[in-house]
């Protein structure tokens, strides 16, 4: 009877509720219901069933060792446990999406550090009303004229002016 | 030679209109190089100027020597030198220069505000624009920062998920068991209280047998004489009462 008590952690759902992102709200809602209903089951069931009453048993059957028969048997009965073939599945499951969180996390912190550097670059910019055309074409290298493809002025397409 | 004097005052101070032009001469000069970045910015108006000619600066050389009306009288003096010596000659052309002077100073008088003040306006929208891009680039610049952490924040809660889980598991396994051990029991118990209500329903038709039986045979054994005898026997008994019964009503 050892494993048998598997300690349940208790779970916070209203911190694990903040944490799903909006797009996977209905699978953390059916995990909830289920979870709902099944600890609705266990609790609905006593821990231990009701002890049988030997002595009166022995007192009203006729039948001479029966009752011992059964008590004796009925006390060496060992139920075996189930056997949990899940719970391995579910460390795996976690081990692989540790490593997609990692990775996950990795681009995460690349994609903040781009954002962070173009946002430096933002706020070291000089003030519009003090740059020049040059300054403008090194902060946006998109405004830059290219003087080689369209040789003569506006020096862009008509049609983006 | 009015403009040896123009350029004589614009080397004391480098912010006349040919001081925009100095700074803007250095600008492109020092674009190439990497010294004294940043550049500062351009002035934002010309130097000033008197009767829309003459710089400030050249009143400011001449007051400590002549004080106020020095330079008008210079200048008054040196317009009566040209004309009087014919040093210029007054012809059809000065003529045509004061009129056209004259309509050339009241449209600039008149309409140059305006039309500086479009021009500016078309400036002010080109930089506004540029800058509330810029703007809006900042912000989705850090909104994304943002979604980006709270992102980070929530992948930390996965297990979470896994804890509920493994719960989920441990509390079906232990509810299983539960049924097996209820099972268990309520089926011994089953069995022990068919055996006792066996016994009770055997005991119960005995009993009944008995009983049964018990009766036939005592009805069995009643021979007509003891009938008999015995209807006799009441028959007195019902007698002696009858009187008993009478005697008492009578008393």
């Amino acid at each position: 009877m050892a494993g048998r008590r598997a300690a349940l952690k208790a779970i916070d759902w209203l911190a694990f509720a903040e944490r799903v992102p909006p797009n996977q709200r209905g699978m953390f809602n059916a995990l909830k219901t289920r979870t709902d209903a099944i600890s609705a089951k266990l609790a609905s069931l006593p821990e231990t069933p009701a002890a049988i009453d030997w002595s009166y048993y022995r007192s009203a059957v006729a039948k001479a060792g029966m009752v011992d028969e059964f008590e004796k048997k009925f006390k060496a009965l060992q139920i075996p446990e189930p056997v949990d073939t899940q719970t391995s599945n579910i460390n795996a499951q976690e081990a692989e999406a540790n490593k997609s969180a990692v990775a996950y996390i990795e681009a995460s912190k690349a994609r903040v550090a781009t954002y962070e550097q173009e946002l430096e670059k933002f706020k070291n910019m000089i003030p519009f009303d003090q740059m020049t055309i040059d300054d403008l074409n090194e902060a946006f290298p998109e405004t830059k004229l290219d003087k080689v493809k369209y040789p003569y002025w506006p020096h862009k397409p008509i049609a983006n002016l | 030679m009015l403009s040896r004097l123009v350029f004589l005052a614009g080397s004391l101070k480098s912010s006349g209109p040919i001081g925009a032009g100095l700074v803007q001469a250095s600008r492109s000069l020092q674009t190439s190089s990497q010294s004294l970045a940043p550049v500062p910015p351009l002035p934002e108006y010309g130097g000033k100027v008197r009767h829309g000619l003459i710089p400030e600066e050249f009143f400011q050389l001449l007051y400590p020597k002549t004080g106020v009306t020095g330079p008008y009288m210079l200048g008054t003096g040196l317009l009566v030198y040209l004309l009087s010596k014919e040093i210029y000659i007054i012809n059809h052309e000065t003529i045509a220069a004061i009129t056209i002077g004259t309509i050339i100073v009241y449209g600039v008088k008149k309409f140059g505000p305006s039309v500086a003040a479009f021009a500016d306006k078309l400036n002010e929208d080109k930089m506004a624009k540029a800058q509330e891009a810029k703007d809006v680039a900042m912000s989705s610049l850090t909104q994304a920062i943002e979604n980006e952490k709270k992102e980070q924040w929530r992948v930390e809660g996965r297990a979470m998920l896994f804890d509920a889980k493994r719960n989920n598991v441990a509390m079906l396994l232990e509810t299983n068991y539960r049924e097996r051990l209820h099972m268990v029991t309520n089926e011994v118990k089953r069995r022990l209280d068919y055996q006792i209500a066996l016994q009770h329903l055997n005991r119960r038709m005995q009993q009944e047998h008995m009983i049964n039986w018990v009766e036939k045979n005592v009805i069995g054994s009643i021979t007509p004489q003891q009938e008999k005898e015995s209807i006799a026997k009441c028959i007195a008994d019902l007698k002696v009462l009858a009187k008993t019964t009478q005697a008492k009503a009578a008393a």
